[in-house]
């Protein structure tokens, strides 16, 4: 199996493309160092992710994920980050109900300038996961193992 | 002297047989006996004959605003897809709701599923319905043949034993915890109004497994779902369940394996339990429905209690109110995003 | 045929004699001890005799497992054979099969009439060693012997056990069953007068009253267009427990999944119940309405299947009537079709 101290985690991030995508981009062209475990899926507006796209995730055998939209009250569609303020709640309490290890499915608000904060999250988020270690819940087996991928 | 449910069944046939033969509506919707003991179907009465059919017992488990929304467009004349709507009013049909289940009707009425006023609902305050699992439970190596019931007392029988248990011990985990047993909102009266009980801890359910370790947790959630069979009974008796394309249906993206993997089996539950947040009255027709036993109501359960707790909701108690997670407060609560709690700058 | 003679602690040391060698699956008697692979099923340890009355699963998940796997392949873009579909090796792991009520091993022949040439279901087949039980007491919802079938039925299985007094009988049915005897060394064969009144008893129950012969007489068209369909689909939910749990619904979907680059064809149990069962790609559904859905499930067992095969596709394990969440009876549905004119 995975040899722990080689493992690197695999982080699927779902970005808002108005604010936190940017605050992506400021990062990068800040030069500001963050852990290059992320796999970015723009999206338009943190409204737009649902519980289905986070589940897929997890199948598909991302070790953890990131949700980032605008802060609230700066939702380029008004208020779409304010339902999926709810939705999320909601939602991160449900995993944890039925096992899911907190900090797996992480969620931040990141605004366009903050490109030092994206990288803080990316941070925290990839230091939590690696402690973790890799995610075996929710990942769907394939029907002969192989190393992963 | 006629127990409670049999004053109710009496009532009830009588209320049917009026609506129906003067015509206010044209379909009357509640229980039928079924052919086992602690069983009974839902059924539609047409004529006043067929009121006499109906009947009202503690196994009434099934929820009557599942079959709603489709009995009322069976009774529109038919049309095509692009016929404008028919003119004057359409045919009206009753139903029999308890607290539960005329909050579903506010949730459906508020989701645009329905017409308020094709719907005549004959409220009756629940006394809790009976699980019939915990009198399978209770009986383990016996089948049972016969079930009478009292106000207060069930007498069960079978080939070489007949037992007299106490109803309340064998009411469903939802209705045990019920706090609203009278109807929301109702047209029509059957039997007594009904008090609103009172409970200190409506969530102990949820509790008892909020109070295990995160891998225990998981291990339960394992266990309690491995015998699933995907049927979807569950899915299927909720009347909260109603998109044309289900999520599990999905092929492209596909969400969902079709078959009984566990992932697949763990994902479909999480996702549908969650579809009905804000909106699940804890009603428990999936749970009574599921023929594998599966406790699958304390997801939503834990759900509703999260609603309560961090948006001060509880679905389709007031049909005015708009749906939790159909609005929003901007000082809602948001510990759990990582750049708010604090838990950026921990270095955890 | 071999017909041995046990006393009840000798059957169960006989029964556990087989855990070590091969694996033994009988019916779960609790919801967490559920295996894997075999939902309602779990591996036996000891030799405790089945309780009454069919199991909650059919045995229908040994021989057409949900899901099975068809095929393999890589999905890998890298991969010069990237898509080709390499054959699944047929399992050839023994596996034995206890406490198997006779509804259930009739089912394991019925089903075969179809899948007589399905290399998936003969491979399981091949490698599955059924013991049956006959029922000394039926259920309420018990209704084998109007299909056709009968308590102290032996159809399908490799061993049948049944209890004649205080002494249990097992006769020893197929070759394949053999191998459980040990050259019969330590067994006691039952005597003339044991087998006499098993015999007996096999005899008494009544005969098959032959629906399926009235059924197939009738029209089709007649039965299909009869207006207590209506009825009978107006409480339905149109989920699938009573086909997933009936051991003769046979009905599958073929579906590939990827995972991670590897992929993998997958068959998997279907119902008639589901609207997506019948959609074209069109968009268009022949059975679009509930009505349809209930009723194919009933015609083909009692009318479709039988004109094709002979008997009726349904064993009368009482499963769907007993799980059914909204009681629709299958045995109601039979007296309304035979009273079709």
């Amino acid at each position: 199996m995975t040899n722990q101290t080689s493992w690197e985690p695999k982080i699927i991030a779902f970005l808002c493309t108005w604010c936190s995508y940017a605050g992506a981009d400021l990062a990068g062209v800040s030069r500001f160092q963050y852990p290059p475990n992320i796999r970015i899926v723009k999206v338009p507006c943190s409204g737009r992710v649902s519980a289905n796209m986070i589940l897929s995730a997890l199948k598909s055998g991302a070790d953890g994920v990131l949700i980032s939209g605008c802060h609230p009250g700066d939702c380029h569609y008004i208020s779409g980050n304010y339902f999926a303020r709810r939705r999320f709640g909601l939602f991160s309490n449900l995993l944890d109900f039925v096992g899911i290890e907190p900090g797996r499915v992480n969620f931040s608000w990141i605004s366009a300038s903050e490109g030092e904060q994206f990288a803080e999250v990316v941070k925290t988020v990839t230091e939590r996961v690696k402690k973790l270690g890799p995610a075996t819940r929710l990942v769907k087996k394939q029907s002969v193992q192989v190393d992963r991928l | 002297m006629p127990t409670i449910n049999e004053t109710i069944t009496q009532e009830i046939r009588a209320k049917a047989k009026e609506l129906l033969e003067s015509k206010e509506v044209a379909a009357f919707l509640g229980f039928c006996q079924g052919s086992l003991p602690m069983t009974t179907r839902p059924f539609v009465a047409r004529s006043p004959e067929e009121a006499d059919k109906l009947v009202w017992n503690s196994f009434c488990v099934l929820n009557p605003a599942n079959y709603l929304p489709e009995l009322l467009k069976s009774l529109e004349p038919p049309r095509g897809p692009r016929d404008p709507a028919p003119e004057g009013p359409l045919p009206k049909a009753a139903l029999l709701a308890t607290g539960c289940w005329s909050r579903n009707i506010a949730i459906q009425i508020k989701e645009n599923q329905l017409d308020r006023d094709r719907v005549v609902i004959v409220g009756i305050a629940s006394r809790g319905m009976v699980d019939q699992r915990k009198i399978r439970a209770r009986f383990p190596d016996q089948e049972i043949l016969k079930v009478e019931e009292q106000d207060h007392k069930l007498k069960v029988s079978g080939q070489n034993f007949e037992e007299e248990i106490n109803r309340w011990d064998m009411v469903r985990g939802n209705c045990l915890t019920c706090l609203h047993p009278d109807p929301v909102m109702l047209d029509v009266r059957i039997g007594a109004a009904g008090q609103e009980r009172k409970n200190d801890t409506p969530f102990q359910q949820v509790d008892e497994i909020k109070n295990k370790s995160t891998d225990e947790r998981w291990q339960w959630f394992q266990d309690e779902f491995a015998s699933c069979i995907r049927c979807y009974a569950c899915r299927n008796a909720c009347p909260l369940c109603y998109c044309d394309t289900c999520f599990v249906d999905d092929s492209k993206p596909q969400w969902v394996g079709k078959s009984i993997d566990p992932v697949d089996t763990g994902l479909f539950h999480i996702l549908r339990a969650y579809h009905c947040a804000g909106r699940c009255t804890d009603c428990g027709a999936c749970e009574s429905v599921c023929p594998m036993d599966i406790n699958m109501r304390i997801l939503t359960k834990k759900l509703s209690m999260d609603v309560l707790a961090l948006y001060g909701s509880e679905a389709g108690m007031d049909p005015e109110a708009p749906l939790p997670l159909s609005t929003y407060k901007t000082d809602d609560p948001q510990d759990f995003i990582l750049s708010e709690s604090g838990a950026a700058k921990e270095g955890i | 045929m071999k017909v041995y003679a046990f006393k009840q602690a000798d059957l169960e040391k006989w029964v556990k004699s087989w855990t070590s060698t091969h694996k033994v699956y009988r019916a779960a008697t609790q919801k967490s001890e559920t295996c894997g692979a075999h939902a309602g099923w779990t591996e036996m340890t000891d030799g405790t005799m089945p309780p009454c009355g069919p199991a909650k699963s059919s045995v229908k998940t040994f021989y057409f497992p949900q899901p099975e796997t068809m095929a393999t392949f890589s999905a890998k873009k890298e991969d010069p054979d990237g898509l080709l579909m390499e054959n699944q090796e047929t399992p050839e792991e023994k596996q034995i099969v206890f406490g198997v009520r006779p509804c259930d091993g009739r089912s394991v022949e019925l089903n075969n009439l179809p899948y007589v040439d399905d290399p998936f279901y003969q491979a399981n087949r091949e490698r599955t060693i059924l013991v049956g039980f006959s029922c000394t007491e039926q259920k309420a919802t018990c209704f084998c012997t109007q299909t056709g079938g009968s308590p102290y039925g032996t159809e399908g299985l490799d061993v049948a056990l049944s209890q004649v007094g205080d002494v249990f009988l097992a006769e020893i049915i197929t070759d394949k069953a053999a191998e459980l005897v040990d050259n019969g060394d330590g067994l006691t064969e039952a005597s003339e007068s044991e087998i006499a009144e098993l015999t007996s008893l096999r005899q008494a129950v009544e005969e098959n009253p032959g629906h399926d012969e009235s059924l197939k007489a009738k029209e089709m068209t007649a039965l299909h267009g009869a207006p207590f369909w209506d009825k009978v689909a107006e409480s339905c939910l149109n989920c699938g427990a009573c086909t997933f749990l009936c051991p003769t619904c046979y009905c599958f979907d073929i579906q590939d999944e990827v995972v991670r680059g590897q992929g993998k064809r997958i068959r998997y149990w279907d119902s008639c119940m589901f609207p997506l069962y019948t959609l074209h790609t069109t968009g268009h559904n022949p059975r679009g309405k509930k009505v349809q859905r209930v009723r194919n499930r009933f015609m083909h067992k009692l009318k479709y299947f039988p004109d094709r095969f002979g008997p009726f596709s349904c064993v009368g394990c009482g499963r769907c009537i007993q799980e059914c969440p909204v009681n629709i009876d299958i045995r109601e549905v039979m007296v309304d079709l035979l009273a079709v004119k």
